[in-house]
Parts: structure tokens; C-alpha cells; sequence
């Protein structure tokens, strides 16, 4: 039914009805009754509009309340009543006002006319919102939109209704009683299909079942009374007012006449339709809990709210293990202190309750329960593990001396099966989350570091510079990098960073900028470190540290300066023999003070023909096999040995073989740095112009 | 990777904690705490035995630097000892040597802490 003037605002309704009553009035009061069909049809037609008016209005009023069916049916029971009474008293009012007075005081006929126009306006309002009450019932949980045959129905009412008009035509008479037989067959077929009554309760079945034979019985005395009663106030009101009372008398007989007999059939089956209905919804939840939800925090409230639901407690809360403790989270109508205080109880006595399941605990020997905030009386601790290791306790509480009970037990015992795994999940997630950023990071780290070592070694005659850069999963912190001075001379150092990852790959490249600039002005390795160190003092954390070695070669004068803070020894290799070089000296960012530069040393190797000069972080010496044991220095100087006679690509690539034969059960932990440096001593010419001449020329 | 664990006992006001296992980024944390524990506790004179250590990586060495200044400020220290001789050299490569007092056994440590309480009476 289309209820809806959508010009016409509620407040604007109510005017309207407010209005067309005092027309009512007035037309009752100030224009003499006559039985002229002009007079009767006006006044019907305002008595008609009158209730039209007020059943939209009350619609409106209706609608912003959310009604349930119960409570309906209980309105519909009130004002049945009400209608009852008055009709009871209505002969007897009327009666006394016959009596007492002349028929014709024009005083006596006002005060029965306004007792018969309130008399009338009461029954007219309560029939209104009957009316649109069966209108809201009719509706309720129904599937498919069937309004339709409500609004044919209501069609039949107002036709049935005005069809009294005809019956002072005798003739006519059987149009207003087709029109009343259609409008009860209506009513009938309207009224079998009550669908809302399986979706309420057993406690308000057995209410709806009492409820609906007093109002089936009320509506049909009030018909009886009605039709038996004379003179009929309302009827002597108006005729089709009369009507329509008598039509929704008809279907509230028959409508809760029906509703009894189905309510009556559906309590038997009504607790196993509670019970139902109830692991519907839980299953809802749980899905809901194990697929939606993933972060801790909302998880926790979540589970808090459906326990506290399942369990018709006052509150839930979960005890979470953290440390050796317990911490209070997701707590739903319970404060922190409160939590915590009955938590702590609980935790005091875990050994008392078999803890294993849901157990019921009363709060009477809490010596601490008059510090409690509100009169929590009985609670429920039920665990929750994950990979049979305990997380934590969901707990519930009830206020007031409420119990628990057994099918509350039930309830909570899988529910927080349910709870552990999403918790699990929840925890599972946040993982994967943080295992992807890790790997994201490190993307970035050996990105970092791809791009600050250098991408080609310098060239200078006489000299072979052979490198080799293997990076482990982590990015372990290694960097090595040569800078080329002028024709004769470059720089060249070796660093490993401590710790790993994006941090480490950050403090390179702050290493890169400080050697790239240094290099440029500062002569010597020593001072080069010295400095290194002082700025690096600016930025580094106490906990890292930056171990390098820096040299200076300069290929005409055929020497090499070499200062080492903290780095691996640097190898010489010379006639066959190793020797490891080991000028003292502190790894950058150990020591700030004047400490740094008294130890650190710088010693100067005159370069012989076919020296080699090896530089390399501990990634190699360290390389493990599945066995735990290091490659070692031992065989790494044993494999430089024996192919010191070879060029510097050869070696490099003799000694990277070794390790990843070694190593190859066994991932790589660290980054493996391998510069090795070869002296073929030039044609020795002496003065600039014939090294310039030189068949050979360095290409700078 | 395999474990790493830490044990502390006391000794005439000196705190000796022994190492155990592998030390490296993952397990360097839990030595923190320890350190951090002493520091709460008020004992700044430390002696760290490495008897039982495996391995110590950068991650494990930068603990000792972050303690380290704490613990002198304090009148205290860090004293190393027991070190293996694998374990030694990373000490030795880094300089380590030059900043902290490194001993052949745990009594020659604790010795040096009872001998510099004296002094000071």
C-alpha cells in the first residue's frame, strides 16, 4: 500500500487532520442534521477524510519508532480493551442523558452530541492505529511483496464502508453486503499467512499465544456489543465510521483467531527453532571472526562482544599472556581495573579450577571484591590456545548474582575454539605482513648497495685489479671502492659494517660519501681514517661500527701506503710466502677519543715485482660449511699460495671456487668481498717523459 | 641458526656473566637485556667470560659498545676473559684490545675490579 504524500511533511499532516476534525466539528454542531443525501454524502466524505488524514499521520509516528510484533500485538490488545470499555459505558452514558432531560433542550442535544463526537474520535483513533498495526503485522517478515493483496483488501474496506450509504435502498442492499463477504474473504486469505511468528522466541510464544485468544475474544464482543447496542452512539455518529469499526473487528477476530491456532502449533517446535536460529547466528559470527577480521585489535573486540552475546553476560574480556603476566584486552563493558583485579584472581588460584575448558568461578571468595567498580558476582574462564600452547583466557562475567549455565558452558567452550584459531590467523597475518616488508627492504638494501660499489676497476699500468662482490640474502654491510687521483696514483679501501640489512646498506653509503670526499683532499690513509672516524662520530650508533681498510698506491713510485681500522689483515704475497699485514688500529666508531689516532698506524710496502696485495672481509674466512666450520684463514692463504703465479681474475676466481665448494650445503650469512691487487713491475724508465712515452700508456 | 644463552651470578660485587653459544644479530638482544638488568640493578663492574661462546658476530660486538661507556661512567667497567682463540682474534682485528681489558681467566678479572675497589679506600 501507498501510503506516501510526500508533499504533505508529518507536522503538515497532523494540520491537516487537526483541521478536518474542527470542520467535523463544526459541520456536526452548527448545520442542522438532515436526512438529504447532499448532507450525508459531505459528511461522510469529511469522516472518511478524516481517517485517511490521521492513518497517515500515525503512519509517520509510527515509522520513526522501530516496532516488533510483540509489542504490536500488545498496542492492539490495549486499545481493544479501551474500545471495550467504552462501548460497556457508552449505553449507559447515553442512557442517563436520555433520561434526565427534555429530548428536544438544545442544551442536553449539545452535551450528547460532543460526548458522542469524543466518544467517536477515541474509537476513530484506536481504529486508525489498529488498522495500521495489522497494516506493520501483515508485512512483517514477509519474503515476496504481496501488498498488493492488502491494498484490494483495503479498497474492499473503504467500498464496504461507504456502500452503507445505499441501505436505505432496499434494493441495493446486496452491493454493501457483496462488498462486506468480499472484504471478510480478504480478510481470511490475508490473514493465514502469518510468517513472523517463527522468528521470535519461545518465551514470546507462549505470551502471543495467551495475548492473542483475550484479543480474538475482546474483538468479538466488541462487535456483538456494537451491533446489539441502541441507540449506537457511533453508529448515530457516523454510519460508515460504524462500518469500517465493524470490518476491523472482523479481522482482528479472525486474524488473532488464526494467530492463536498457529502460535499454538509452533510452540512445540519453538526451543528446537531457538536453538537453531542460535547456532545460525554463531556460525555466523565465527565465519565473520576467521575470515574477516585480522587485526588483533579489532579481532579482540569482536570476540569479546560475541562472547559476551553467547553467554548473556554483562561482560567479556581476554586475558593475554604477555611475559609471565596476563594483560587485559578487548575488554567490552568492563573497566581496566576491574579486569585486571578479577584477572589476577584468577591467576591466584589457577591451580583450584581445571582451567582446561570453561569453568564457572564465583567472585564470593574474591577477598578484593568490594574494590571492584561494578558488582560482578559470577564469571566464566575459558582458554584460548594456539598449537596447543596457551595464549591466554576469555573470560565473561555476570553482574548481580546472575549464573552461568550449562548451555552458556556449551557456548563458550567452542566459541573459543573458534576464537583461538582467528587469533592464530590474526597473528599468522601480521607475520606474512612483516615478513614481506623485511623482504621488501632488503630488495632496497641490495639495491643500495649495488649501486655504491663501483661499477669498474680502475686501470693503471703495471697494475691487475681483480674483484669479486658475492652479496648474502640479508645484505651483509660489505663495500669496497677505489679512487683515482690523478695518473699515478689512486686510492682503494675495504669496509664491512656491522649489523645487516637496510640500516647497514644506509651507514655504506654514508661510508661511500665520506672516503669519496676525503680521498680528494686528504694525502694520506691515516688521516683519511682519523677523519672518517670524527664525522661517522656525528651519525653512528653506539652499537655500530665500521671496520676498513684504506690504501694508496702510487704506481710511479711503485709503493703503497696502508692504514687498517678494525678490517680483516691485508695479505702480501711475495716470493711464495704470505705475509699478513696488521697495522694497529681501532674499527671506525669503536672510540672518539685521541685514543683512535695514537693506535692507529699506517705502514708503506715498497712494491716488488709480481706482488700481490689481497683485501677481503671476513664473508670468506668465515663461509661455513653444513658442519659449522669455518672455511678459515689457514686454507684461504693455503689457495692464494698455490696460484700466486697466476693473474689477479685467476686467483680471485681459484679462491671464490673454494669457498662456494665449501660452503655449499650451507647458506650464506655474509657478504663476500675479494679485491686483489697484482704488481707487474713496468719497464723501468726513468722521468715523466718516457713513462709518458711508453708503448703502454695508463688510461685515466 | 643455533642458540644463545646467557647466565649471570655474583661475586663479591662483581657481576660475571657467561656466554653461550652463538652470538649474532638475532640472539644479540637477549645480552642487552642482561646488561640492561645490571644497569637497573646499580652493578656497573661486569666480567664477561666467553668460555662457552661459539661465535660472535659485528651485531654481537656493537652489545659491549653500547654498555660500555655506561658501566665507566659509573665508576665500573666491562672486563673481558676466557676468550677462545677464534673468538680472541675478532677482538684483536677490530681493536678491541686497545679499548677493553681482556684477561686469560675470570679470577685475573675479578682481581683487577677487588684490587681497584681498595685503591680507592
Amino acid at each position: 500500500m501507498k501510503l506516501e504524500i510526500p508533499a504533505l511533511k508529518m507536522n503538515q499532516k497532523l494540520q491537516t487532520f487537526i483541521g478536518l476534525s474542527i470542520l467535523l466539528f463544526g459541520f456536526k454542531f452548527f448545520i442542522a442534521s438532515s436526512d438529504s443525501t447532499a448532507y450525508m454524502l459531505i459528511d461522510d466524505v469529511l469522516v472518511g477524510l478524516t481517517v485517511i488524514t490521521f492513518v497517515f499521520y500515525l503512519k509517520d509516528w509510527m515509522h520513526l519508532k522501530k516496532v516488533n510484533p510483540l509489542s504490536l500485538v500488545m498496542n492492539i490488545g490495549i486499545l481493544s480493551a479501551l474500545i471495550f470499555l467504552l462501548i460497556t459505558f457508552s449505553g449507559a452514558i447515553n442512557s442517563s442523558l436520555a433520561i434526565n432531560n427534555s429530548p428536544n433542550s438544545l442544551r442536553t442535544n449539545f452535551i450528547s452530541n460532543l460526548v458522542t463526537f469524543i466518544y467517536s474520535f477515541i474509537i476513530l483513533g484506536s481504529l486508525s492505529y489498529i488498522f495500521l498495526a495489522f497494516r506493520e503485522l501483515y508485512s512483517f517478515k514477509q519474503k515476496r511483496d504481496i501488498k498488493t493483496y492488502f491494498n484490494t483488501m483495503v479498497v474492499f474496506f473503504i467500498l464496504a464502508s461507504y456502500s452503507t450509504l445505499l441501505q436505505q435502498n432496499a434494493d441495493l442492499l446486496y452491493i454493501k453486503d457483496t462488498f462486506f463477504i468480499i472484504s471478510i474473504l480478504l480478510i481470511i486469505i490475508n490473514s493465514i499467512k502469518i510468517s513472523w511468528i517463527a522468528f521470535i522466541v519461545k518465551r514470546e510464544k507462549k505470551i502471543l499465544l495467551f495475548l492473542s485468544i483475550i484479543i480474538a475474544i475482546l474483538f468479538v464482543s466488541n462487535i456483538v456489543k456494537i451491533s446489539n447496542q441502541s441507540p449506537n452512539m457511533l453508529g448515530q455518529f457516523s454510519p460508515i465510521l460504524n462500518q469500517f469499526f465493524k470490518i476491523i473487528g472482523i479481522y482482528g477476530s479472525i486474524y488473532f483467531s488464526i494467530l492463536f491456532f498457529t502460535t499454538l502449533f509452533h510452540i512445540p517446535t519453538a526451543e528446537a527453532f531457538d536453538r537453531k536460529a542460535q547456532e545460525v547466528t554463531s556460525l555466523q559470527y565465527f565465519s565473520k571472526l576467521i575470515t574477516e577480521v585480522l587485526d588483533f585489535d579489532d579481532l579482540v573486540r569482536t570476540i569479546t562482544d560475541i562472547a559476551a552475546k553467547l553467554s548473556n553476560a554483562d561482560a567479556a574480556w581476554i586475558a593475554w599472556k604477555e611475559g609471565d603476566g596476563l594483560k587485559s584486552v578487548g575488554n567490552n563493558s568492563i573497566g581496566f581495573l576491574d579486569a585486571d583485579l578479577i584477572t589476577f584472581f584468577v591467576a591466584e588460584n589457577k591451580e583450584k579450577y581445571d582451567l582446561n575448558e570453561t569453568v564457572f568461578i564465583s567472585l564470593d571468595r574474591f577477598r578484593k571484591k568490594s574494590q571492584l567498580g561494578e558488582s560482578f558476582s559470577n564469571i566464566t574462564v575459558s582458554p584460548l590456545r594456539a598449537h596447543n600452547e596457551l595464549k591466554g583466557y576469555l573470560l565473561t562475567g555476570k553482574k548481580n548474582n546472575f549464573l552461568f549455565d550449562d548451555e552458556d558452558k556449551n557456548a563458550l567452550d567452542t566459541f573459543s575454539d573458534y576464537a583461538s584459531v582467528a587469533i592464530e590467523n590474526s597473528r599468522l597475518f601480521e607475520e606474512s605482513i612483516i615478513k614481506e616488508r623485511l623482504e621488501k627492504e632488503l630488495d632496497l638494501a641490495r639495491e643500495v648497495q649495488r649501486k655504491i660499489l663501483p661499477s669498474k676497476n680502475p686501470d693503471y699500468e703495471g697494475l691487475t685489479i681483480s674483484t669479486v662482490f658475492i652479496p648474502a640474502f640479508e645484505v651483509g654491510g660489505d663495500y669496497y671502492d677505489f679512487f683515482e687521483i690523478d695518473k699515478y696514483n689512486f686510492g682503494f679501501v675495504i669496509a664491512d659494517v656491522s649489523g645487516k640489512g637496510i640500516s647497514a646498506a644506509f651507514i655504506m653509503a654514508e661510508v661511500k660519501g665520506i672516503f669519496e670526499s676525503l680521498s680528494k683532499t686528504i694525502k694520506t690513509p691515516k688521516n683519511i681514517l682519523i677523519k672518517a672516524n670524527e664525522i661517522l662520530q656525528r651519525t653512528l650508533d653506539r652499537k655500530n661500527f665500521v671496520s676498513a681498510a684504506y690504501g694508496f698506491l702510487d704506481v710511479k713510485n711503485e709503493t703503497m701506503l696502508i692504514s687498517r681500522a678494525g678490517h680483516c689483515p691485508i695479505i702480501l704475497i711475495r716470493n711464495n710466502a704470505i705475509e699478513n699485514l696488521r697495522p694497529s688500529g681501532i674499527g671506525l666508531g669503536l672510540n672518539f677519543s685521541e685514543h683512535f689516532s695514537n693506535t692507529l698506524e699506517e705502514i708503506k710496502i715498497d712494491l716488488r715485482e709480481n706482488d700481490i696485495v689481497v683485501l677481503y672481509t671476513d664473508g670468506i674466512t668465515e663461509a661455513k660449511n653444513k658442519l659449522l666450520e669455518d672455511f678459515g684463514s689457514d686454507l684461504f692463504e693455503k689457495i692464494l699460495i698455490e696460484n700466486c703465479d697466476k693473474d689477479a681474475d685467476d686467483i680471485a676466481n681459484k679462491v671464490i671456487r673454494e669457498v662456494t665448494l665449501f660452503s655449499q650445503n650451507h647458506p650464506q650469512h655474509d657478504d663476500i668481498t675479494l679485491v686483489i691487487l697484482k704488481w707487474k713491475q713496468k719497464l723501468k724508465i726513468d722521468g715523466e717523459k718516457e713513462w709518458q712515452n711508453s708503448a703502454l700508456q695508463p688510461k685515466i | 641458526m643455533a642458540e644463545f644463552s646467557t647466565s649471570t651470578k655474583d661475586l663479591g660485587g662483581v657481576s660475571i656473566i657467561y656466554l653461550q653459544g652463538y652470538l649474532d644479530a638475532h640472539t644479540a638482544p637477549s645480552l642487552e637485556n642482561t646488561f640492561s638488568n645490571l644497569i637497573e640493578n646499580g652493578k656497573y663492574c661486569t666480567v664477561v667470560n666467553f668460555k662457552e661462546l661459539a661465535y660472535i658476530s659485528s651485531a654481537g660486538l656493537g652489545v659491549f659498545m653500547a654498555f660500555i661507556e655506561k658501566m665507566r661512567e659509573n665508576n665500573g667497567d666491562i672486563k673481558l676473559t676466557s676468550m677462545s682463540e677464534k673468538v680472541y682474534n675478532i677482538f684483536d682485528l677490530l681493536g678491541f684490545p686497545l679499548l677493553y681489558e681482556i684477561y686469560k681467566t675470570e679470577d685475573e678479572a675479578v682481581n683487577k675490579f677487588i684490587e681497584s675497589k681498595n685503591l680507592e679506600k
